[in-house]
């Protein structure tokens, strides 16, 4: 899990930080008692509170550790006022993930109060929301264009894999498909082998049933929307299953628009068949345990899957 | 339930495949993703759909049986797959409502 984020961060380094931060950020008035303190910190199980003046300002942050102090040393009841940290590292709300993972790097504390440009509370910052909200894009790798350039136009991109970073030896895959085709009635075909490859195999029914559907969207895409040729890897692991599936076709608009159910670019002949319900992306994401998506215009779309052996499908 | 029985209990017309085989569920829709997100594995698939990806999503899900209603006929191309995948194609003059409404007073549940 960790090598994947240390990847994908470098994927995500220009997200806005207002994305990351947690928005209702619980402060605290510097007229209030550091025992009122422990007590939110208790009850809300946070581990500081920012301290705003009437305007929502910030003038200074309680943490846990000065609750310590104040109970060792005995002034718990003292005012907040008195004792808080004055000169507090508070990050602007027009930062990116690059500066505050440069923050915590450089500050030896476990949060950072968000502010506007009239230095008004508007979030704060845990090493907890950088890894959720990275988490949060996983199953969607979405770059901007000069990042998703450099990333698709190089040679790696379809060498790598996505999730694990790992250099893939895609002639070492366990199963290979050429999805050559681009006839609609054909679809399924190669999800269908890899059914009955990974049951030869010995993969349980439930998994390989998680594996041939995920695979059977993902072969469908391919043939209803790349206009291209595509190819279907799968590698069996002891504890795993990995699929990729990529072409090299018109690739995906918006990645995070094609991921809402009910979303389709599917022409009428084939919603015809029953396709197209806009659904593809989102069963995928639904059968498997990992999984991300990469495309940029004009350049392909890779899917990267990871099925954990002997779970059933998330509903 | 064995397919049999459903094929004399609602009198469907068979048109290839195993009907010795047990069903336990039933599902329907024309959407294949919506079906293959809810289908359960030994079901019976109600549906108007009838071109030759039902036999892949079938397959896919377990799906043991494919009634196809309102008299729409199979092509030969998905008999053959049919076939080949040992999947059961069933038929009927009935609407899906009807079929679903019949299987489920046999004893067949979702």
């Amino acid at each position: 899990m960790e090598k994947i984020l240390d990847r994908v961060q470098s994927f995500f380094l220009d997200m806005s930080i207002t994305e990351i931060m947690n928005h209702s950020v619980i402060s605290v008035r510097p007229d209030r008692t550091l025992r009122q303190v422990k007590e939110i910190l208790r009850i809300k199980r946070i581990s500081g509170l920012p301290v705003v003046d009437n305007n929502r300002k910030l003038i200074g942050i309680v943490s846990i550790e000065d609750i310590i102090k104040a109970l060792e040393g005995g002034y718990i009841d003292d005012t907040v006022e008195n004792r808080m940290t004055k000169n507090v590292v508070s990050i602007d709300s027009t930062a990116t993930l690059k500066e505050v993972i440069e923050f915590f790097e450089k500050w030896p504390y476990g949060r950072f109060p968000v502010i506007d440009n009239e230095r008004r509370l508007v979030g704060i910052v845990t090493k907890n929301d950088v890894m959720m909200a990275l988490l949060a894009k996983l199953g969607l790798v979405y770059l901007h264009d000069e990042r998703r350039r450099e990333v698709l136009d190089s040679p790696e991109y379809f060498a790598r894999s996505l999730l694990t970073g790992e250099r893939l030896d895609k002639s070492g895959a366990d199963f290979y498909f050429a999805i050559d085709y681009f006839d609609i009635n054909l679809a399924g075909v190669g999800a269908s082998k890899l059914r009955q490859f990974l049951l030869s195999k010995g993969v349980d029914e439930k998994t390989a049933r998680r594996v041939s559907i995920a695979t059977y969207e993902a072969e469908t895409n391919v043939v209803i929307h790349s206009g291209s040729t595509g190819a279907i890897y799968c590698f069996i692991k002891p504890e795993s299953i990995f699929v990729r599936v990529e072409d090299t076709g018109k690739g995906i608009e918006d990645v995070e628009l094609a991921m809402r159910e009910g979303y389709s670019t599917a022409p009428d002949y084939v919603r015809e068949l029953g396709f197209g319900a806009g659904m593809g992306l989102a069963n995928m994401k639904r059968c498997s345990d990992n999984m991300i998506v990469m495309s940029k215009v004009g350049a392909g779309v890779v899917v990267e899957m990871e099925f954990l052996r002997g779970r059933e499908a998330k509903q | 339930m064995k397919i049999s029985q459903v094929v004399e209990r609602l009198g469907l017309e068979v048109c290839c495949g195993n009907c010795e085989q047990e069903i336990l569920y039933g599902c329907s829709g024309d959407l294949l993703s919506e079906v293959m997100s809810h289908a359960k594995p030994s079901s019976i698939w109600v549906t108007v759909q009838s071109h030759v990806n039902i036999v892949a999503v079938a397959a896919i899900s377990g799906i043991k049986a494919i009634v196809l209603c309102n008299d729409h006929k199979y092509p030969q191309e998905t008999i053959v797959k049919a076939e080949h995948e040992g999947i059961c194609l069933l038929k009927t003059s009935k609407s899906p409502f009807e079929v679903a409404g019949l299987l489920y007073s046999i004893g067949i549940k979702s």
